[in-house]
């Protein structure tokens, strides 16, 4: 190990914005990036994440690896880009989905999140698609025995994908509803059922399946199997056809059906009735990197709109210098910018408090894509027709990621159901809120970008966050901590009035959290509304946390404000003229080239 | 080990027990039968590790958030939490 995932501290957001200089190269460049981007800069030995996405090559240009045409195309075909994965495959992009201790390169889930999001601010079909191994594999990280791992490992590194098989047909996201059944018959099972719709379920030369192994099921009725489908008898399972979909067109998303199909023993993930357990902590892995999606899609969507929002003439004037264009993609940044602090945060708490990430995870998930779908619709309004034609603007690729982002706010657990997560655990928030119970150690960790990580401590994952969420515990210390700043210069006042402004707000909708009665099956609309506060409040307070432990001479917070009012806007009844103002400077900002962004934007177009 | 244990260590733990799932499920605890399984109150397997957190806090036990899970009625669980009890004081017994 490794580079950090934290690379040059401004390099994406200036770069997005066009009056920083050559922003792409010309085509006539091309050839090198191409040259260079078979050689693995991912693997157990290095991690070098710059390299891995100057490998990728610019999007824009044609010729490029992973270029907007390609990917156009692919989508066009329905087809699955299967050559830009083999470049991902040589690039050493699996050994991240293994841990360094079954032999990969996976140390560190920032450097993950990372990696996906370089590969989806270029094509999201193929982030999905290609990413999808990490999610078949993580059960195995967690539950599976040392050489099962071992194996699953050396076979990912290998470019095996592999499929994670939860859902089926007409059930959904209740998993406990799954019907695909295993009896044990003899040194193994016998497996009968279908798995629908599942990605990369054909492609997929493994799948780890979720299955009933007690005919009442219940939460200890399922079990993990990983199947080896090269090794299975071919007449005893067969796919189910490709699911034309709205978005992600060129994905696998198929099924399997097994019909009384033996699989060995051998194939258990962990314990007999042990599956569900073992899913839900595997959840809160894979709906952590999952955020990294929507970050890409985020990337893609501001660059295209800046760029094209630089060039386009408007009654006399170019667009970008438009009042309202300038304030709309300014406050764009914004959420693009709290978006990927929640991510960045979250991945780095897998580290320093697994135990809370069953709400840390939840609170990702269903905060970063939706924020990031209405970003997206930002963009469409200011990019107009030209957002909605499938080749004419840069191969019709802002068309796309719009139809292929869609799918990043269902799969893996949808907004409602990472809501209903964190509704589940009101009792705990509100509870722990009341009496600080969480480690604030964890929260400086994941917050203070320059601290080591931790190897992370699978065994602590845990279902619940029994001591509540230390980063919204902890925000009215930070708010605190910020005034104090102000005393002697060191950070405006307006930002400490605006985290005191925040911490009200956090104060108030943990005295509601305390009184919302239990919901166990049918959550009331109203309980929707609190979880979604909650998450502005987390948001706003990664925020405010980044801030404070990686704040450097010069930095006056106008990265922070932007992000605290983007937040509080959706936690206030109205909007205020003052507070638009902050956007058009954000945006100004950007356009001089200056160190901005926050620093947890990586390395970036 | 069962529910029926005649001195038990915690008096009225099976009592409160179905006093909180009652309030979870948004019942009276004179619906709920301790010897039901707590999904059939529609008590959901992620609602039931709640009560990990109440059991926790009561007893200042640390417990398995999926304890409901693998004890998944209130005698079951209120038996399953007596003999953490008897392993928890038998040290101080013994001192």
């Amino acid at each position: 190990m490794t580079s950090s995932a934290r690379t040059s501290a401004s390099a994406l957001s200036p770069a997005s914005v066009p009056s920083t200089g050559p922003a792409r190269p010309d085509a006539s460049g091309a050839g090198v990036v191409t040259a260079t981007a078979s050689k693995p800069v991912l693997s157990g030995g290095t991690v070098d994440l710059e390299a891995f996405e100057q490998a990728l090559g610019d999007p824009f240009d044609p010729s490029a690896p992973l270029s907007f045409a390609r990917s156009a195309e692919s989508d066009r075909r329905e087809q699955f880009p299967a050559d830009m994965c083999r470049l991902l495959d040589r690039l050493g992009m699996p050994s991240l989905y293994v841990p360094v201790e079954h032999g990969g390169a996976l140390a560190r889930y920032d450097e993950l999140t990372a990696a996906v999001r370089s590969v989806a601010r270029r094509d999201l079909t193929l982030a999905v698609g290609h990413a999808k191994t990490f999610l078949g594999g993580v059960c195995v990280w967690l539950a599976g025995r040392p050489e099962q791992a071992r194996a699953l490992g050396a076979d990912i590194v290998a470019g095996v994908p592999v499929a994670w098989g939860l859902t089926e047909h007409g059930h959904g996201s209740d998993l406990l509803a799954g019907t695909m059944q295993a009896r044990r018959d003899g040194d193994g099972y016998r497996v009968r059922g279908e798995k629908w719709p599942i990605n990369n379920a054909t492609r997929g030369d493994l799948i780890c399946l979720l299955v009933r192994t007690r005919p009442e099921g219940g939460p200890r009725g399922f079990s993990l199997l990983l199947v080896d489908k090269r090794r299975l008898p071919h007449d005893r399972y067969r796919h189910l056809p490709k699911v034309p979909t709205h978005g992600i067109r060129g994905a696998d998303i198929s099924g399997l059906a097994m019909d009384d199909c033996p699989v060995p023993a051998g194939a258990l993930v962990g314990t007999e009735g042990g599956g569900l357990e073992t899913v839900l902590k595997a959840l809160q892995l894979t709906r952590t990197v999952c955020t990294a999606l929507s970050l890409g899609a985020a990337d893609q969507a501001l660059r295209i709109t800046v760029e094209h929002a630089a060039r386009r003439g408007l009654y006399g004037r170019t667009m970008v210098d438009l009042p309202h264009v300038r304030r709309a993609l300014g406050r764009a940044h914004a959420a693009l910018f709290t978006a990927e602090v929640v991510s960045v945060f979250a991945a780095r708490a897998v580290h320093t408090m697994p135990e809370e990430l069953s709400v840390i995870s939840a609170v990702a998930k269903a905060y970063v894509p939706s924020r990031v779908d209405e970003l997206i619709m930002t963009c469409e309004e200011l990019l107009g027709v030209r957002g909605f034609l499938a080749d004419y603007h840069e191969h019709g690729a802002f068309q796309k990621l719009h139809r292929d982002h869609r799918v990043v706010g269902v799969f893996d657990g949808s907004t409602f159901v990472n809501r209903h997560s964190l509704i589940s655990q009101f009792t705990l928030l509100a509870r722990g809120h009341a009496r600080i119970t969480a480690n604030p150690a964890g929260v400086e960790g994941a917050a203070d970008l320059t601290a080591a990580l931790p190897t992370p401590r699978m065994h602590r994952l845990s279902l619940t966050a029994r001591g509540g969420c230390g980063l919204t515990q902890g925000l009215a210390g930070a708010a605190a901590d910020l005034r104090g700043l102000t005393a002697d210069g060191r950070a405006p006042a307006r930002l400490a009035d605006l985290a005191d402004e925040l911490n009200g707000h956090c104060e108030r909708l943990h005295e509601e959290l305390a009184l919302c009665p239990p919901s166990s099956q049918f959550a009331p609309p109203e309980a929707f509304t609190l979880a979604r506060r909650f998450e502005l409040c987390f948001a706003g307070a990664a925020a405010l946390r980044v801030w404070l432990h990686n704040a450097a001479a010069g930095h006056d917070g106008l990265w922070l404000e932007a992000c605290l009012v983007h937040v509080l806007q959706s936690l206030r009844p109205a909007r205020t003229a003052a507070d638009e103002a902050v956007f058009d400077r954000l945006f100004d900002a950007l356009r001089t080239g200056a160190p901005v962004a926050p620093p947890t934007t990586g390395g970036g177009l | 080990m069962n529910g029926s244990e005649s001195d038990p260590l915690e008096p009225g733990l099976g009592h409160w027990l179905r006093e909180r799932v009652a309030h979870y499920a948004q019942r009276e605890p004179a619906e709920i039968d301790p010897s039901a399984n707590l999904t059939s109150y529609g008590l959901d397997s992620v609602y039931a590790l709640s009560l990990c957190g109440d059991i926790e806090d009561r007893l200042g036990l640390v417990l398995e958030p999926t304890v409901a899970w693998d004890h998944p009625t209130i005698e079951a669980l209120a038996a399953h939490v007596e003999g953490m009890l008897t392993d928890a004081r038998r040290p101080q017994d013994a001192g």
